[in-house]
């Protein structure tokens, strides 16, 4: 039995529309069990004290490939089998697109810059990452370095920078989210 | 760094307590298994080695929400497409079990949720994304603020619905289906209740209903079909018709192969009937989902597969960058890895009874009382056990978990002697 006639005040399109919306309301609801959401690794080296213009920080910030191929299209032929091949051709545009959001600021009047030194693949858990390997220098040594991180937050607000310190033996770490996308790294130079 | 060979990060990771315990995990998961899992940054060998899974454009889903994406880039301000986009985004999201398309519908309707009286589907979406990270208060503050706004809003209504289902809340979710018949038509609201039914100790009913219904007919979208399969495999569950469960799995699997859900669900009522090799091949493309490693690892430990261990790990090391970025909504698939993965009943017992205190499901009640038995601690399950009385919850696989809580709850001597009492 089917009570069509229940439904015969429905133009079928406004039927679809409901079946979609309670569709996607109820299994959704039937659990989130989609976990993985968007972070990348932010982690940074301080290094010794030095001269003017030295090297500040080496760094390491690994990227989600799968991240990177919704914003930049990495997957050239849409086959949704992202190659080596296709990932070395966008290397370019991924540093582009990436140091874009993230930024230094040693201070007024002092400049601090990225500079890109080679970028790998990394494994993690839930995927391969570009690592994403940079030095950051000033023109003076500050004793504070302000970090300015906002990768992926315009198109994906629930993205998470974690990022890791390393200063002498100590570690310190930092979520970085849209709400805490600066950071005050105490250089104690 | 998080899931790179540990070699190459020995030195660092005693100075990283967060990762201590995974990492002493992977250390003795190479130990046993010889071959790191990870390896450290490096240039792949060769120009065709795959890196990566993406979604595909030739996947008409994703084709759709590519095509609304870049209508949407020139016509920022058209609320309709907005809202088209950020639908289709949560939609694939929930189909292939990926969190990152609530964070992409949720900046597309960002612009419309900051105003001060956000249109009323923004908030119902929002509320809908919220829901979908098991941000359940949250939820709710915004769909009383829709609903206050419009209170014929179905869509507000329908997951209000859910939300209360979820949360265990069966007589708001009785008054939340009225809502729906009133103001979605007659339709959802007999699948609202019939949904409700499975829950409350009417089981047969609710398949009758939903089989007479006619929402799985021909004129609706197979995903939609697929759901009322789905819905009806679960009502088939709480009356323990096994057969007619998987019929209805394959059914809704038929209409929709890659959906994570329902693969995830049946998953279960396969590694339940004792059918775990049969589980690797129906999930062998779907290791990307968490829910869905998650049942792999489960089989692979059921066969005694040589991986368990290394894919143990894995997953642990997934849910400690989840616990990293602060997320906490997954307490149900935690509390299972716990119990039956890492054999840590205290662990399994402490997450489930948190989860539980959010969620409601058959699920979350069945891993309360499995840890409860596991750990020795009937006390703990008390509260599941008065639910599960009040609500009339049928399940066959529930019901001789209460009988051996009850028996240890009010018969400890008796308990002590009978046998597999150590669960």
């Amino acid at each position: 039995m089917r009570p069509t006639s229940r439904f015969s005040r429905f133009t079928k399109s406004a039927l679809l529309t409901a079946a979609a919306l309670l569709a996607s309301t109820w299994a959704n609801s039937n659990l989130a069990r989609a976990h993985s959401a968007s972070d990348a690794y932010l982690d940074l080296t301080v290094e010794d004290a030095g001269t003017e213009g030295k090297v500040l920080l080496r760094a390491e910030w690994d990227v989600a490939l799968r991240d990177l191929d919704f914003v930049l299209k990495l997957d050239d032929d849409g086959d949704g089998r992202l190659t080596w091949a296709e990932v070395r051709h966008h290397q370019v545009d991924i540093e582009r697109y990436a140091y874009a959001f993230l930024h230094f600021d040693g201070g007024p009047g002092n400049v601090c810059t990225i500079q890109p030194r080679q970028q790998l693949v990394d494994d993690h858990a839930d995927g391969a990452y570009a690592a994403l390997f940079f030095a950051v220098s000033c023109t003076r040594m500050p004793t504070h370095l302000k970090l300015d991180y906002r990768l992926f937050f315009s198109i994906d607000p629930s993205h998470r920078g974690i990022l890791i310190v390393h200063h002498g033996a100590d570690i310190t770490t930092a979520l970085l989210s849209p709400q805490n996308a600066k950071v005050d790294l105490a250089l104690g130079l | 760094m998080i899931g790179s060979h540990p070699q190459d990060r020995s030195g660092r990771s005693a100075l990283r307590p967060v990762l201590a315990g995974v990492l002493a995990l992977l250390v003795q998961t190479i130990a046993i298994a010889g071959s790191p899992a990870f390896r450290a940054p490096f240039t792949p060998g060769r120009d065709d080695e795959v890196l990566q899974l993406v979604p595909s454009t030739k996947d008409p889903a994703v084709a759709a929400f590519i095509d609304l994406r870049s209508r949407f880039a020139t016509a920022k301000n058209d609320l309709a497409l907005a809202l088209q986009l950020a639908d289709a985004y949560v939609d694939y999201g929930r189909q292939v079990g990926d969190a990152h398309y609530a964070g992409y519908a949720e900046a597309v309707i960002a612009p419309w949720l900051a105003a001060a009286s956000p249109p009323v589907q923004v908030l119902v979406t929002q509320a809908t994304i919220l829901q979908y990270r098991h941000q359940f208060g949250d939820a709710r503050v915004l769909l009383a603020r829709a609903l206050k706004v419009d209170s014929r809003e179905a869509q507000a209504w329908m997951t209000l619905a859910t939300l209360d289902m979820v949360q265990g809340d069966y007589p708001a979710a009785g008054k939340d289906c009225v809502q729906v018949s009133a103001t979605a038509g007659f339709g959802w609201g007999l699948a609202c209740s019939a949904n409700l039914r499975s829950y409350t100790g009417n089981a047969r009913q609710s398949l009758l209903l939903l089989q007479q219904a006619g929402l799985g007919g021909g004129h609706l979208p197979s995903a939609q079909q697929a759901w009322l399969q789905g819905l009806m495999a679960e009502s088939a569950l709480r009356l323990g018709d096994w057969p007619l469960a998987e019929k209805y799995y394959r059914a809704a699997l038929a209409l929709a192969p890659q959906d994570n859900f329902l693969l995830v669900n049946f998953a279960d009522f396969l590694l339940d009937r004792g059918r775990p090799a049969e589980v690797l091949p129906l999930l062998a493309t779907h290791a990307q989902s968490d829910t869905a490693f998650l049942r792999i690892v489960l089989a692979e430990s059921a066969l005694h597969a040589k991986q368990t261990q290394l894919d143990t790990w894995t997953m642990a090391a997934r849910f400690e960058a989840l616990r990293q970025r602060g997320s906490d909504f997954f307490g149900r698939e935690q509390a299972r890895f716990a119990l039956e993965l890492q054999h840590d009943p205290a662990s399994a017992l402490d997450l489930a009874r948190r989860n539980w205190q959010v969620q409601r499901e058959p699920w979350d009640t069945r891993l309360l009382l499995e840890a409860a038995l596991a750990a020795d601690q009937p006390k703990a399950a008390v509260e599941a056990l008065e639910f599960i009385q009040k609500n009339k919850l049928e399940d066959p696989v529930l019901e001789p978990l209460v009988v051996e809580l009850r028996v240890r709850l009010h018969a400890p001597a008796v308990a002590a002697a009978l046998p597999g009492k150590n669960h």
